[in-house]
């Protein structure tokens, strides 16, 4: 469903990516592992558009979209619930999540996205007057997943969902992604340092190190292979 | 007798600060989109003083037609300027779009002057003068209040109610976080800009149309001042902030106009426009974080 290669980009003078290349298969949960700083977020920005690739490619649906701007990505079905919430913080709950559903094709199914978005945060509901920027860590980073799917997305790129959770809440956060998955057909490409839960949760895995893909495989094969498991992990 | 007087500077001092309030709601609309401040605001006003000015010399035409004209007219320049240098200093460090804006208010003037002279010039529009009993009122400045007012209305519509509208405040609040709403985030910047200009630009009919005397190409330096003390009393991101700072710096000006006035030996427009510095320097002194808050 989406195809990198070779992908290239960094900030000013500083190159991040040296040409890792990432498949995400349709209904699957994909997962891109790495220690701090290895440049997983700035390969999902990159993909998603916020930064401009330096080089390489990028297929959506057998689409080029290298060059395609984000806000079309969001029409394609592509979209990002970032590392760093950017959340609307002096608007209120469901006026975030309203505005997930700018796009024309989401605003059509807005109610029943909303909907959707409380049935799998509930949270969110009893919250859905308070402004974002009074929530809680946990039920900020709920409101950044629940906005990137009012959009109606078909794939789904999340940036480290479980960041900052207590260990109770980051589970339930998997078990979501999870449900993202069955029930709802999502296609999920998931960005994660939390090594243990991510290849639990994940069909598929690669494992990046200083902006390069050093190691990929079925989540079971990394689970079971000790070398990579304490080269990158550190598990 | 004196309460007589204070109601009759008060309405004086509101009528006054609508018109400065949405003067200023480009500046402040520009700085909370695009984070960028623009210096050539007053050079944008003085383009709608003498679209006033030659559409009622030479076409003998009422200044209230120039409003939408001069709107027009703003939203091609900011589109012009927007694309022209705006939009590839963006990500250039912040001096560099304070130069271009600086750079392109002085191009505006010596174009202006070039075409029309540095002269001081003025019309002539007789529509005579209201007794509010307190206070006595040219009928011109109250149209000038009026259309300020709806047109701070028409924009908090357009900003609250309409699909562009949110797009907007989605950018104020977090550009990346609209964009992945699939808002097209330069598209909100080009268009931001240019009605910012667009507002500033008519502005100038506005604040033309009670004061249809001393219009030349300089005349912009003394209401970028005032619009700078206005955008930092209203918070500085939000056009209405500056419509409510607007008619709280309306409420001072002409207060310490009539107060000053009182002293013998003493030039009180003068030393009225010295006390906008006065009020900038207090504010930042008191509450620097007016400006940092946008951040
Ligand atoms: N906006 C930026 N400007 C300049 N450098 C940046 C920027 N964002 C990230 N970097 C740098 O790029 C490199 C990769 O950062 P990136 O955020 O992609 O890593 P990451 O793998 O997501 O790390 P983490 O797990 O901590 O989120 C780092 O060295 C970081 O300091
Ligand atoms: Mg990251």
């Amino acid at each position: 469903m989406l195809r990198v290669r070779e992908l290239e980009s960094g900030y000013g003078p500083m190159q991040v990516l040296w040409k890792p290349s990432l498949e995400v298969k349709k209904g699957r949960i994909t997962t891109l592992l790495g220690p701090n700083g290895v440049g997983k977020s700035t390969f999902l920005t990159t993909v998603f558009g916020s930064i401009k690739p330096w080089g390489g490619k990028i297929f959506y649906e057998e689409k080029d979209v290298t060059l395609v701007p984000t806000h079309k990505k969001v029409e394609m079905g592509l979209v990002l619930a970032p590392e760093g919430k950017h959340l609307f913080l002096n608007m209120r709950v469901y006026e975030n999540l309203s505005m997930g559903a700018y796009v024309k094709k989401a605003l059509a199914h807005k109610e029943e996205s909303i909907e959707l978005v409380y049935s799998l945060f509930p949270r969110l509901k009893e919250r859905k007057n308070q402004l974002a920027g009074s929530l809680s860590g946990g039920e900020q980073q709920m409101l950044t997943i629940g906005r990137a799917l009012m959009t109606k997305p078909e794939l789904i790129m999340l940036d480290e969902p479980s960041q900052g959770l207590a260990p109770l809440l980051a589970t339930e956060v998997f078990k979501t992604i999870l449900k993202m998955k069955a029930e709802m057909g999502l296609t999920i490409l998931l960005v994660e340092q939390n090594a243990e839960a991510s290849l639990d949760a994940a069909d598929y895995v690669y494992i990046m190190h200083e902006g390069v893909i050093k190691a990929e495989g079925k989540s079971e094969q990394i689970r079971n292979s000790s070398e990579i498991r304490e080269a990158y992990l550190g598990v | 007798m004196l309460l007589e007087h204070l109601a009759g500077n008060l309405i004086q001092g509101l009528v006054l600060g609508a018109i400065y309030g949405m003067a200023t709601m480009g500046l402040s609309l520009i700085f909370g989109v695009l984070k960028v401040v623009n210096v050539g605001h007053g050079a944008f006003i003085m383009v709608g003083a003498f679209i006033t000015l030659w559409i009622f010399n030479a076409l003998g035409l009422n200044p209230i037609f120039s409003i939408p004209i001069a709107f027009a007219v703003g939203l091609g320049l900011g589109l012009i300027f927007y694309s022209l240098a705006i939009r590839k200093l963006l990500k250039a460090p912040e001096l560099s779009t304070l130069l271009a804006t600086f750079a392109i208010g002085i191009l505006l003037e010596e174009l202006v002057k070039l075409i029309f002279g540095s002269e001081f010039r003025g019309y002539n529009w007789v529509v005579g003068k209201i007794n509010l009993g307190v206070t006595v009122l040219p009928v011109a400045k109250l149209y000038a209040c009026i259309g300020s007012i709806i047109i701070a209305l028409l924009l908090y519509l357009w900003f609250n109610r309409t699909r562009a509208g949110s797009a907007v405040r989605s950018v104020v609040e977090d550009d990346e976080g609209a964009r992945v709403c699939g808002v097209n985030v330069g598209g909100v910047y080009a268009l931001s800009f240019a009605i910012g200009i667009g507002l500033t630009v008519a502005s100038g009919v506005l604040v033309t149309m009670f004061i249809p005397v001393g219009i030349n190409p300089y005349m912009g330096g003394g209401y970028t001042l005032k619009a700078f003390v206005i955008a930092v009393l209203g918070g500085l991101s939000s056009p209405y902030g500056a419509f409510f700072g607007g008619l709280i710096f309306g409420i001072v000006e002409n207060g310490s106009y009539t107060l000053f006035a009182l002293i013998p030996g003493v030039e009180p427009f003068a030393l009225t426009r010295f006390l906008s510095f006065v009020m900038l320097l207090v504010i930042l002194l008191i509450r620097p974080t007016g400006i940092l808050k946008a951040k």
